[in-house]
């Protein structure tokens, strides 16, 4: 694994109105590595995640993504690169299957009597073959989305981000809304993503969770980072009392 | 690296009953469908001794029937499936009806008839478009609600349609429009063959093309087509110009065939249209629905109104029956929200 | 219902008199001003009254007024009908739209001086001046009879059909003071024709799409059916593109009621063979010239029915027949 960061955040400050949401963070994210963002409510993860993600744009500071300066004007510039960040609530069209969920705004065509019509078959094809990659298995690629569970429209979600072979993806939250036993799925997804890899950004209020995948954590308070770690150097009291301030 | 089991949740919900109930679910237009004909069917040969389903005058007459509420329920399917809905189509069919007469009268006589044909026919549809594309700004730009926006637009294109019109029904004489409206080619109506084909053109849009499939999602999960870089605002402007559109092509149709354009033209289709896109099994929750569904629909309200007139019903039963299958395709559309999905497409 | 005639004695003394009253209302400086409310703005039957009310203003030096809503429904009409009372008008001619949602808004210009006198449609039954009811204080009603409308439509079908056969009326839907009454007024007339069979009503939404495709059905289970009375407009284009789809044109009669532009070119083409036109210019002029009468002092009839012409091919041109298409 090279030890050039594929993301780098310097120095970045937001503000909405006269709330400071994020002031002078930086952090930086290495291939195959998962970074834990912890913080209290309204510490600032959301909005810093925005920020890498396109959604906002920082007010100061710059960010730098495989070695070069990055703008996103909007989340889609941000996804053609590589960056995919998957929402709390997944951002899945509930209605449509699994292909055309993992395809969705970028669907692939074909001709047909020189007209250009989808081309589901490999989208269906190319959908299992990104899950086959994160070796999840799901028996019904025809149905749609409603119909499978949390855990695994969870793993749809994840699998888009491994077709449009992301290098950083970005995750909110993504336990929140999930049974134990689909909690420990997901928790078992992103290992598999470290495997190949992809640099996981991952929010979460679980400190169980957090000690279980990730490699580093950093800690938000009021805006500001206030502690940075090894995951393994450090315990739950520590990463408490650096959110709760004290 | 050990297997994820991700398929036992899901597994309790795919057991072979529950897929024989999302069957029967999605196949609610076919079944209603079957049943009435059969029963229609039945009724004629016990109570009349005379054949209802073999009679190809029957057939002619409820294709041709269900022409106008087709049409407008076409472009509703794009709409409903959204999850918008349309109200302004009935007088946008109306207002293309007065325009395409109006100009129809202007040019026969001074151009050759298929060409006056063509251009009022160019000219209904330009016209026809302009409330679908304000439908679609105020919509996607403005956020208005559709059932507000599209209520404004029904008043809007009602009041040009009188006004354009005078008050009155604007007869039309053109031959050939006359023949397009009456006359038959192969011994089928030239109007059905007209809307047999644009329901080709309409199945494909939205089974098969991109735009069709971002119809679906948009309908499914805005914020989800958003995120994924779908243009949400231009794709709700261009499903409110198609459903103007094919109800344009409804007033078409309908000045050829009774040779005078009216305002009123399509108020009463309203309901029906947005009756068959139902019937026809699209929710109104948006998200799912058919071309082939929104077909079996419009054919259904024609049978049972057709039908009931040939067993000689007392008319009120009719809006009653209307009435119920609508109900019942309601609440076969809840419950099947409960079940799991409808089909994704076509 | 019997009592409806033309009172033309009293009308002919009025017309006669015309030039010396109006000369009688400007030596006293008064110049009235009429308001006529139409069931709808957008119509042609009212839009031709409208000119008739006008050539009776014009001649008896009144100002006309005609103001509506763009549809027919009190919801619209009523806001319409106060700010006329606001204006205070010598005389209101309306057209309401509900027999009983209108009484109450009609009695509030009365209680404010101002007479009314309704056209077309009526309120309450229709009687007025009679001292009982509710509904009695307009000073008169004037319109087509709409019973003798059907009557004419029976008698102009039986003919064309030869006295028997099958026949049925195509009408909008039930509940309609005057879609209703013509219907009773052939369905009358029609039993004095003992081969000819009256079929059920079929009740169109007026639509005239559901219109084409009830005659459809009739005929289909019927082959021998001979005639059609469209009760109004869209019942009868719907019904004669039904006989023009089964091509049954010239085999089914089809009557008309109602004589918009459109259907000159429908009788001309063989869609329709016979319509029955009312005289709304004739209402709109009665109208006017009753609620005169009224303001100079004369006493004025409760109930006042105008004619009919019966058009078809033989006469659709003949200028003494063209004048009673509606126009716009
Ligand atoms: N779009 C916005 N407009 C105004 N204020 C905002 C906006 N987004 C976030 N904020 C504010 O910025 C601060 C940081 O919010 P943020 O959503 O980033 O917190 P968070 O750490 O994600 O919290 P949580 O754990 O509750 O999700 C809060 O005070 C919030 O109210
Ligand atoms: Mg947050």
């Amino acid at each position: 694994m090279s030890e050039q960061p594929v993301l780098r955040v310097q120095s970045v400050s937001k503000r909405f109105g006269g709330v400071h949401a994020l002031e002078n963070v930086s952090l930086e994210l290495n291939p195959g590595e998962v970074l834990a963002l912890a913080g209290d409510n309204g510490a600032g993860k959301s909005t810093l995640i925005k920020i890498i993600s396109g959604v906002h744009q920082p007010d100061e500071g710059q960010i730098f993504y495989d070695g070069a300066e990055v703008n996103f004007e909007n989340p889609h510039k941000a996804r053609e690169q590589g960056i995919e960040t998957i929402y709390q609530d997944l951002a899945l069209a509930d209605n449509l299957d699994v292909g055309a969920n993992v395809f969705l705004g970028r669907e692939p065509l074909k001709r047909m009597f020189g007209l250009p019509v989808l081309d589901r078959k490999r989208m269906r094809n190319e959908a299992a073959e990104a899950l086959r990659v994160l070796d999840i298995r799901i028996n019904r690629f025809d149905l749609p989305l409603r119909s499978l569970s949390g855990g695994q429209r969870q793993a749809v979600a994840i699998g888009r981000a491994i077709h449009w072979k992301a290098k950083v993806l970005i995750m909110d939250e993504p336990t929140a809304a999930l049974g134990v036993p689909e909690q420990r799925k997901v928790i078992a997804l992103i290992k598999s993503l470290k495997q190949s890899g992809v640099g996981v950004i991952f929010i979460s209020h679980n400190l169980v969770d957090i000690f279980a995948v990730s490699d580093r954590i950093v800690v938000l308070r009021r805006g500001q980072k206030v502690g940075e770690t090894a995951t393994q150097a450090t315990n739950s009291d520590e990463i408490v009392r650096w959110m709760v301030g004290g | 690296m050990a297997s994820i089991p991700l398929d036992d949740t899901v597994s309790e919900r795919t057991t072979w009953a529950s897929s024989v109930r999302v069957w029967v679910a999605s196949m609610r237009a076919w079944i209603f469908f079957f049943a009435l004909v059969i029963g229609f069917e039945v009724w004629a040969r016990m109570e009349y001794h005379t054949t209802f389903l073999l009679n190809p005058f029957n057939a002619s007459s409820i294709a041709v029937f269900a022409v106008g509420p087709l049409l407008l329920a076409l472009g509703q399917t794009f709409v409903v499936i959204s999850g918008g809905i349309d109200l302004s189509v009935g007088f946008t069919m109306g207002f293309a009806a007065v325009v395409f007469s109006k100009i129809l009268n202007a040019t026969t006589g001074a151009v050759w008839d298929p060409l006056a044909f063509l251009l009022a026919a160019a000219v209904a549809l330009l016209a026809s478009a302009i409330p679908g594309l304000i439908n679609g700004l105020l919509i996607a730009k403005l956020r208005i609600p559709p059932f507000i926006g599209t209520l404004g637009m029904y008043g809007v294109a009602r009041g040009t349609a009188y006004l354009l019109a005078g008050g009155t029904t604007v007869p039309i004489s053109n031959p050939l429009v006359s023949f397009i409206g009456n006359g038959s080619l192969f011994s089928v109506p030239i109007t059905v063959l007209v809307t047999v084909v644009i329901t080709g053109a309409m199945m494909f849009l939205l089974s098969q093309s991109r735009f069709g499939q971002h119809v679906y999602a948009i309908g499914g999960s805005r914020q989800a087509s958003l995120r994924a870089g779908i243009n949400v605002a231009r794709n709700t402007v261009a499903l409110y110009v198609l459903s103007a559109l094919t109800a344009g092509i409804g007033g078409i149709l309908y000045t050829a065939r009774f040779t005078a354009g009216a305002a009123q033209a399509g108020e009463p289709l309203l309901l029906d249209s947005i009756a068959a896109v139902v019937i026809g099994g699209a929710s109104l929750f948006g998200g799912s629905g058919t071309i082939t569904g929104t077909v079996i629909g419009a054919l259904i309200i024609a049978i049972i109104q057709y039908g009931l007139v040939f067993v000689n019903v007392e008319p009120f039963w009719q809006f009653v029956a209307v009435g119920i299958v609508i109900i019942i395709s309601v609440l076969v559309d809840q419950t099947q929200k409960q079940l799991s999905g409808g089909r994704s497409d076509e | 219902m019997k009592s409806w005639h033309i009172k033309a004695g009293l009308f002919a003394s009025l017309l006669s008199a015309f030039a010396g009253w109006s000369d009688y209302a400007y030596a006293a400086g008064k110049k009235y001003t009429i308001a006529l409310i139409p069931g709808l703005t957008t119509d042609a039957f009212y839009i031709t009254m409208h000119k008739g009310a006008q050539v009776a203003a014009d001649a008896l030096g009144v100002d006309l007024v005609f103001q509506g809503a763009p549809e027919f429904n009190p919801v619209q009409q009523v806001p319409v009908l106060n700010a006329i009372i606001g204006r205070k008008p010598d005389a209101i001619l309306i057209a309401p739209t509900d027999k009983e949602q209108l009484v109450s808004p009609l009695k509030k210009a009365v209680d404010s001086g101002i007479p009314v006198i309704t056209v077309d449609t009526f309120i309450g039954n229709g009687r007025y001046q009679t001292g009982t009811g509710e509904a009695d204080f307009p000073l008169s009603y004037i319109a087509s009879d709409n019973i003798q409308g059907g009557v004419i439509a029976a008698k102009a079908l039986a003919k064309a059909i030869g006295e028997k056969g099958k026949v049925y009326v195509s009408n909008v839907k039930p509940n309609i003071s005057t879609t209703d009454q013509r219907e009773q007024g052939f369905k009358d007339e029609m039993k004095k024709y003992p081969n000819i069979t009256v079929l059920e009503t079929q009740f169109n939404d007026d639509d005239a799409n559901k219109a084409a495709a009830q005659f459809q059905s009739v005929y289909a289970r019927n082959p021998d059916l001979a005639g059609v009375f469209g009760a109004n407009l869209f019942s009868a284009t719907g019904a004669a593109n039904g006989a023009k789809q089964a091509n049954a044109q010239g085999k089914v009669k089809v009557v008309a009621f109602d004589a918009p532009q459109s259907i000159v070119s429908d009788i001309k083409a063989g869609n329709i063979d016979i319509a029955i036109a009312q005289h709304p210019a004739e209402i709109g002029f009665y109208g006017v010239v009753t609620a005169y009468a009224h303001l100079i002092g004369q006493s004025v009839p409760p109930l006042i029915g105008t004619g009919f012409t019966v058009i078809d091919k033989s006469n659709v041109d003949d200028p003494n027949v063209k004048r009673f298409i509606y126009s716009d």
